[in-house]
């Protein structure tokens, strides 16, 4: 019987209904599109990472796992120390440069030749190899992402690049342009990023990480095939702290608007209170039949919500196709969750509030 | 279904002593309820003594303010008495917290109220469940059959209020103060809001219920007519009694 006042109280204001589960659909959609966004970013990157194909990654001290903020501190020279070394198959220097101009993307700046032995080479879908200082390769995601096509011209860093080919995605960038052109342009000549390492066997790893570490001291050295579980948000600096950030946020606004929508129904709903409590109903009930509506408010709003996730990602995903927003049934859970505890915690005052109305008051009130 | 008991009385208003019971079901000695306005106590009811005995319908009149629905309010445990006692089917309403009170008024008062106080969202058989609901026996379809049949809603369950004439919602609100089977109905100007057809059948069903049922009835009202109805006239004026004197 009390389900059934309810579902009848949630529906006899179907405006104030719809803004609140609104206010908790935008909740959770932000709580999902924010961790989706993060978390799918840095699971795209690192598994371009792994896929380069080379088994060992050197960066500068201080460098952080996120390669693209690194900067150019390493004289190139290390690569060849690098290679002298016992089970080292090819070693091969990247300048990693950030780019924020009609998108955001990591460009590599490679050797085509050493870059080939670490990773065994592109599948190139279109085009050729790089031949001259202004070429450029292009993944299949950017290139449909930017409309290019083999031939096209390209503005990056001020420059103008050709497109010369086309290649399969999952080789660390989207963009790759000669090494020697991009460190004059960024004014980083003879520096490189990282540096790139293959081993003549794959069990030779861990030595070859040793012998790295003894050379070169405080460097971070990285086997490449743990960087997916490298790449979380709790490895990034300041990432976990955003992501608190805006989840608190979205819960503020669920908070804020459960108050309000459950105080303006308690103070509506006054004289019916009032009848309640004359009928011989307990505080408990009417705080327990003003969280169950707050409930059913809220699963009306997880479930808005996760649709409109799906619907922002399609959109994200159209407009940036190489975007990359990870749903996992973890975080769907996790953000109705938040959700519900936020709205309950919202609507806990307006109920106590009703649950203390003095039945006389409530019964005469206007 | 309840005990029918028949309270017979005689024409000048008072319980005939052969067959009235020994202990009253409501009871009242030097009942006091102060209000306050800022730092002034008003005082609605000034030591007000007052028995019902089980199966009596009792009117109590008075002009505005002269602290009928205090009373009411009082005896039924939804205010709480500043000084005296009241004592309804043996206990002492106020020596009680607000939780017991809430228990006692769940189990052994119904109300009626002017303005009829359905709640809107829910049918007239919503309002009249939820009542079982809360008394914590769930719904009883047979009691429930009965007393709508009896209050003739069996054509209206399925309405809401807003559907509804004043005379029917004052019906469906008494079929929700009875449907638990209470000790005392306590009804506030019942029919303040019918017109005269309305409240001639309003006031017919709290006979019947009075009269078949034994149902203890007290009944605050300012129509003179309705006394015609109920075995007892009590009259108030300034927050007292003041019996067998007509206070209008």
């Amino acid at each position: 019987m009390m389900g059934h006042l309810v579902v009848r109280n949630l529906f006899h204001r179907p405006m104030r209904t719809l803004i609140g589960v609104a206010a908790i659909g935008v909740e959770v959609m932000l709580v999902i599109i924010i961790v989706g966004l993060t978390s799918g970013i840095l699971r795209e990157t690192a598994k371009r990472i792994e896929g380069i194909g080379a088994d060992i990654m050197v960066q500068a001290p201080a460098a952080q796992i996120l390669i693209g903020f690194s900067g150019s501190p390493m004289p190139i020279k290390i690569a060849d120390k690098i290679a002298e070394l016992r089970y080292v198959q090819a070693v091969s220097p990247a300048l990693l440069q950030f780019n924020s101009s009609g998108g955001v993307d990591v460009v590599y700046g490679i050797d085509r030749d050493t870059f080939r032995d670490v990773s065994g080479g592109f599948v190139f879908l279109a085009g050729h190899d790089m031949e001259g200082p202004d070429d450029l390769i292009i993944d299949d995601w950017a290139a449909k992402a930017k409309k290019l096509k083999v031939g096209d011209s390209f503005n990056l860093f001020n420059h103008d690049w050709k497109v010369a080919a086309i290649v399969e995605h999952g080789k660390g960038a989207r963009l790759f342009v000669p090494i020697a052109t991009l460190q004059d342009l960024v004014g980083a000549r003879d520096k490189a990023s990282i540096f790139l390492v293959k081993c003549t066997h794959p069990d030779h790893t861990e030595d070859v990480m040793a012998e790295i570490k003894e050379l070169l001291p405080n460097h971070p050295v990285r086997p490449l095939k743990d960087f997916m579980t490298l790449m979380t948000s709790t490895n990034i600096p300041g990432l976990q702290t955003f992501i608190n950030a805006m989840i608190a946020l979205a819960v503020t606004i669920g908070l804020l608007v459960i108050f309000l929508t459950m105080y303006t129904t308690v103070l509506e709903r006054t004289r019916d209170i009032g009848v309640l409590k004359s009928l011989g109903a307990s505080k408990v009930l009417i705080v327990r039949a003003l969280l169950a509506e707050t409930s059913l408010l809220c699963l009306f709003g997880i479930a808005a919500g996760v649709g409109l996730s799906y619907l922002v990602r399609a959109g994200f995903l159209f407009l940036w196709p190489t975007l990359s927003i990870l749903i996992t049934p973890e975080w769907v859970l996790r953000a109705a969750l938040i959700a519900l505890t936020g709205a309950l915690f919202g609507a806990s005052y307006p109920a106590w509030v009703a649950s203390r109305k003095d039945p006389v008051d409530a019964l005469t009130y206007d | 279904m309840p005990i029918t008991v028949t309270i017979r009385t005689i024409t000048d208003g008072t319980l005939d002593p052969e067959r009235k019971p020994l202990e009253p079901i409501l009871k009242t000695e030097n009942l006091w309820k102060l209000y306050h306005a800022g730092k002034v106590e008003v005082p609605a009811l000034r030591g007000v003594n007052f028995e019902v005995f089980p199966g009596e319908a009792v009117a109590v009149m008075g002009p505005s303010g002269c602290g009928k629905s205090s009373l009411l309010y009082v005896i039924g445990g939804l205010a709480r008495a500043s000084r005296g006692q009241v004592l309804v089917d043996g206990n002492d309403l106020t020596a009680m917290g607000d939780a017991e009170r809430t228990k006692l008024r769940r189990s052994k008062i119904g109300f009626v109220f002017q303005r009829f106080n359905l709640l809107p969202t829910l049918t007239a058989k919503g309002n009249i469940a939820i009542a079982q609901y809360i008394h914590g026996d769930g719904y009883d379809p047979h009691r429930f059959a009965v007393v709508t049949k009896m209050l003739g809603l069996e054509g209206r369950l399925h309405h809401k209020p807003s559907e509804m004439s004043g005379g029917e919602q004052q019906r469906v609100a008494i079929a929700r103060a009875i449907i638990n089977e209470p000790k005392i109905l306590l009804a506030d100007e019942p029919t303040g809001n019918l017109d005269t057809k309305n409240s001639d059948i309003v006031l017919e069903m709290l006979r019947r219920l009075n009269k078949d049922l034994g149902q203890t009835i007290v009944m605050i009202t300012h129509n003179p007519e309705a006394t015609t109805y109920f075995d007892r006239v009590v009259h108030m004026r300034d927050g007292i009694i003041v019996d067998g004197v007509p206070a209008d």
